[in-house]
């Protein structure tokens, strides 16, 4: 056996190491098959959001209303907080898609830049893949942030103490809907308080005679 | 203090005795082991997985070489995989078919020109057609056509149900990939109303690939038609077509068959375009087109700029 002339020493650490060259020539035989391994970081993301483009529905009646068409677009393991970017996510929530490439394009932060990108690639998508007609006739219904996966590494602090420090990714996912933005209901003052009058007047006593 | 020492060196217990799990344990013999104590470092009990991946490439290298210094022989791995060839890649000397086909009716003088002409083939043709007969007992320029029809429909009734094993049997390797891109995501609904005119054998060849002796069959078939389609995308909205209005089609379409393997099938293998082919009707949807390359300082005069047409060839699909 390889290993015989280390294992009459007897010291700890050569064992150790002994048992590092095993396991690494075995490992050298594999590593032949294995692709490179920084491709993607996070092997088991939830690839739903990607599926929801390959819906497909039936044909329509000719009496049937148009059915608007809908893109679905992520962009996975950014670099930049989730938390930062859900300011952003909410900012452009309900606007139409010329609006919001607008807004992103002339805002400070970071992940305005890379929002604008996934906004563009997937109105390029919609016109191309999913037969929408007009590009600018889209208005991003959903929009938001998730975490990522986080690569951790040590802050070292004073008096041998450490933290762990997370270097933050962050997914964002944007759904674009053809059509224009619904308009949300504007409720006038009296409107509420004829429904405040109405919950009061339908107050009931329960469990009387 | 003493109990953040005996914390740090609690590990250090279990590895001594982790390691005797090893063969040498069954020899039940225990060396008196020299208690290391590190007393300049602390113990970093958590160490981030990511901080020992770094260099691994460099080390992948000596790695290679410490197998061979050891001895170990890996066999050469050959990444290689047998690809089996079942049809050509286009069409070979591609029937050019003659204006005015299916226009002119026979009783005009033109017409039967046209007639007299076709009957003949050319010299080329009758040659390939006796080839093929060597080679498939079963081929008539009689019964032909009527089977190429029958492919004809079938393959696209598969295409609209996507029955992907029945159009392989159906359809060359070639031509799969131009009936089907695009269209997974789409509904079709196509029909085939009647056929017009009986279809005709119009001309054939026997390319050999490859090596000599290696014989494919091509056959052009002249088919007239009526037929409905309808195209409708991933929400089911009309792209193209209409499913009530049938419309007449001139097609001219290439078989094909391997005639040296005994199991081969006559399959579609393309289509021909001739250059003097009606234009198609437009889609739905109105398309961008890139326009004309502008210096800067220069205007885009809409009265002046017609949109480029393409020309006028024959293409075969």
């Amino acid at each position: 056996e390889l290993n015989m002339g280390y294992v009459f020493i007897g010291f700890t650490l050569l064992r150790n190491f002994a048992g590092q060259i095993r396991s690494r020539l075995f490992a050298f035989g594999k590593t032949q098959k294995l692709p490179c391994i920084h491709t993607s970081a996070a092997l088991d993301v939830n690839k739903n959001w990607d599926r929801k483009n390959l819906h497909m529905f039936p044909p329509q009646q000719p009496d049937e209303a148009r059915r608007p068409a809908e893109v679905h677009h992520c962009r996975r393991q950014i670099k930049y907080s989730k938390d930062k970017m859900w300011y952003l996510a909410n900012m452009i929530r309900g606007m139409t898609i010329d609006e919001a490439i607008a807004q992103l394009e002339f805002n400070d932060k970071k992940g305005a830049k890379i929002m604008k990108e996934v906004l563009l690639e997937a109105q390029e998508m919609a016109v191309r893949n999913h037969n929408v007609e007009y590009k600018s006739n889209l208005y991003v219904a959903e929009s938001f942030s998730n975490k990522g996966k986080y690569l951790k590494r040590i802050r070292y602090h004073g008096r041998g103490m450490f933290g762990i420090m997370d270097k933050v990714h962050c997914h964002y996912f944007v759904k674009l809907v053809e059509g224009l933005p619904p308009k949300a209901e504007q409720k006038t003052g009296f409107d509420q308080a004829k429904n405040y009058v109405e919950q009061l007047k339908s107050r009931t006593i329960i469990h009387a005679l | 203090m003493a109990m953040s020492m005996r914390r740090a060196l609690l590990p250090l217990h279990r590895m001594r005795f982790s390691n005797l799990k090893n063969a040498e344990a069954s020899l039940e013999v225990r060396y008196p082991q020299p208690f290391v104590v590190p007393v300049r470092t602390k113990k970093r009990y958590f160490i981030p997985p990511a901080v020992g991946i770094k260099g691994k490439a460099a080390v992948s290298a000596d790695q290679e070489a410490k197998a061979r210094a050891a001895g170990v022989v890996l066999r050469q791995e050959y990444m290689e995989r047998a690809i089996n060839i079942a049809c050509t890649a286009g069409v070979f000397d591609p029937y050019i078919p003659p204006e005015g086909d299916a226009r002119l009716s026979s009783l005009s003088k033109e017409g039967l020109k046209q007639r007299t002409e076709q009957i003949k083939q050319g010299a080329a043709s009758q040659l390939a057609i006796r080839k093929i007969k060597e080679h498939d007992a079963e081929f008539t320029t009689k019964a032909f056509p009527v089977k190429a029809q029958e492919i004809f429909v079938d393959a696209h009734n598969a295409l609209t149900q996507f029955n992907k094993e029945k159009l392989h049997s159906l359809v060359t390797e070639r031509c799969y990939p131009e009936m089907v891109r695009g269209n997974r995501y789409k509904t079709l609904r196509w029909h085939f109303v009647e056929s017009l005119e009986p279809p005709k054998v119009v001309h054939a060849r026997c390319p050999d690939m490859v090596s000599k002796g290696n014989l494919y069959g091509q056959v052009t078939v002249r088919m007239h038609s009526r037929q409905t389609l309808a195209v409708y995308d991933r929400f089911g909205r009309l792209m193209m077509g209409s499913e009530e209005e049938p419309r007449d089609v001139l097609e001219y379409l290439v078989l094909e068959r391997h005639l040296v393997n005994p199991y081969g099938m006559w399959r579609l293998h393309g289509k021909i375009v001739p250059a003097w082919a009606p234009v198609k009707e437009p889609i739905v949807k109105t398309v961008m087109i890139p326009g004309p390359e502008l210096k800067p300082g220069e205007e885009f005069e809409e009265l002046n700029y017609e949109v480029p047409k393409p020309k006028a060839v024959q293409w075969h699909k």
